[in-house]
């Protein structure tokens, strides 16, 4: 928390750009393009607070579910991070659980 | 026949219902209890909710003896409440929809509680009391929406009780309010207590920093009991919500109440009301615990009505949000 703010003050203070924003990607294979859309579909829904200074993009390809953050401290980009997993592996639980997925027909 | 599968998760409870045309088929449900003196906090509830939600599913499919196919519609609550817990539930609600490619639907938790207690006690047309740990509002229909005539301006009347509860570390099991109520029975001794009603709306955070301090100095002094507090700072808060309700009846010319909301199965509030009731001569309804805490039913039971009457979410509109006041959704069930 401490490094963000600094590093942001010291950027306003020399009256320079702001550092470049921290980023991290995720990239989760799933068994089946379908399950990979039905994972982004059920978590893409909810923003990222919108002055939170943080931003997350989810995009499906194949059977891949990627998920690319970018964030202005990495106090909120952890944040952010760590709950989307919690949340991530709620989402694949209910499928091993109540899946597979009726196929579309 | 249509079947709406509920999940309610907004604080403490998490609960799965299954309701088909106005019959429950299942309900249970899981509270996350915290230790005497402590509140729940957003992230532990959610973590309580990740790790018994697809259980509660599990035996609420059981008991209502269906299987994913039987099921209409999947029903969860977008709002009001804690996020975290509101987004570990829709989070399973919107996968079993995709799994089971089932219409989804966001429901207004307030509404919820609302078309649960007239399911259940078969009222009409009342003015609504809805009383929980996190709202408290006084609400009558009318022209396709819940309209709002009183509430608090600060914190909800069950959440006064849970932290005086915490204050004199009474036990959060099975709840704080239930517990009160079993020592306010033993209560001999009013104490009196700030008593703020403003217009229509009420008010409890300066009752709850009243009865915080005098708790310590009284109990110290031993001019009053636990139990003289509890029956004292029931008997201010239920006078406050009776006459607030009495007013907008007056208003609206209404001759039914309807209690819901966690704080609603208070047998102590329902007497009151009911005296209030009689003497107007109206008709009091009230439900128990079962349907009046938060649980999964009700949420299908809202959503069962808007989905008859049209209503899905698409996916990508299917976000949680903390605030989401009852007035904002049109009721296109009712006339």
């Amino acid at each position: 928390m401490c490094r963000g703010r600094m590093r942001k003050l010291k950027a306003a203070m020399a009256g320079a750009t702001p550092a470049p924003p921290l980023s991290f990607t995720l990239t989760v294979p799933f068994p089946s393009c379908l399950e990979a859309q039905i994972a982004h579909d059920t978590l893409a829904p909810d923003a990222e607070p919108r002055r939170g200074g943080i931003t997350k993009q989810l995009s499906v390809n194949r059977n891949i579910l990627r998920v690319q953050w970018q964030a202005d401290e990495a106090r909120i980009l952890r944040v952010s991070v760590s709950s989307f997993l919690d949340l991530l592996s709620l989402a694949i639980q209910t499928m091993d659980r109540f899946g597979p997925p009726l196929s579309e027909q | 026949m249509t079947v709406v599968l509920g999940f309610e998760g907004s604080a403490n409870k998490i609960g799965v219902g299954i309701v088909r045309d106005g019959t429950v088929l299942a309900n249970p449900r899981r509270t996350y209890i915290t230790p005497p003196g402590q509140g729940f906090q957003p992230s532990d509830t959610a973590r309580h909710h990740r790790a018994c939600v697809l259980d509660v599913l599990q035996e609420a499919l059981q008991e209502a003896q269906i299987t994913a196919q039987d099921i209409d519609c999947v029903a969860y609550t977008k709002g009001p409440g804690m996020g975290a817990p509101l987004l570990t539930v829709a989070i399973v609600a919107r996968t079993v929809a995709q799994l089971w490619k089932k219409p989804l639907l966001g429901v207004n938790h307030c509404i919820g509680h609302i078309e649960m207690g007239r399911l259940i006690t078969g009222a009409k047309n009342p003015t609504v009391l809805y009383v929980s740990g996190g709202n408290t509002q006084v609400i009558a229909y009318s022209e396709h929406r819940y309209r709002i005539f009183g509430e608090t301006i600060d914190i909800a009347v069950g959440n006064c009780l849970d932290r005086f509860a915490r204050v004199l570390k009474i036990s959060n099991d099975p709840s704080p309010g239930y517990n009160i109520e079993q020592k306010a029975k033993k209560g001999t001794k009013f104490v009196e207590l700030p008593y703020t009603v403003k217009g229509m709306d009420v008010s409890f955070s300066g009752i709850l920093s009243y009865i915080e301090e005098a708790a310590h100095k009284m109990l110290l002094s031993g001019d009053c009991t636990p139990e003289d507090l509890c029956f004292s700072l029931q008997e201010t808060l239920f006078s406050m919500l009776v006459e607030i309700t009495e007013r907008a009846m007056a208003h609206c010319g209404s001759q039914e109440v309807l209690i819901v909301g966690g704080v609603g199965c208070n047998v102590r509030l329902q007497e009151m009301m009911a005296i209030m009731c009689k003497e107007r001569g109206a008709r009091l309804f009230a439900t128990d615990e079962r349907f009046c805490i938060d649980n999964g039913a009700m949420i299908a039971q809202a959503g069962w009505e808007m989905f008859r009457s049209g209503q899905t979410t698409p996916l990508e509109q299917s976000w949680i949000t903390q605030r989401y006041r009852t007035d904002e959704v049109e009721v296109t069930w009712r006339d």
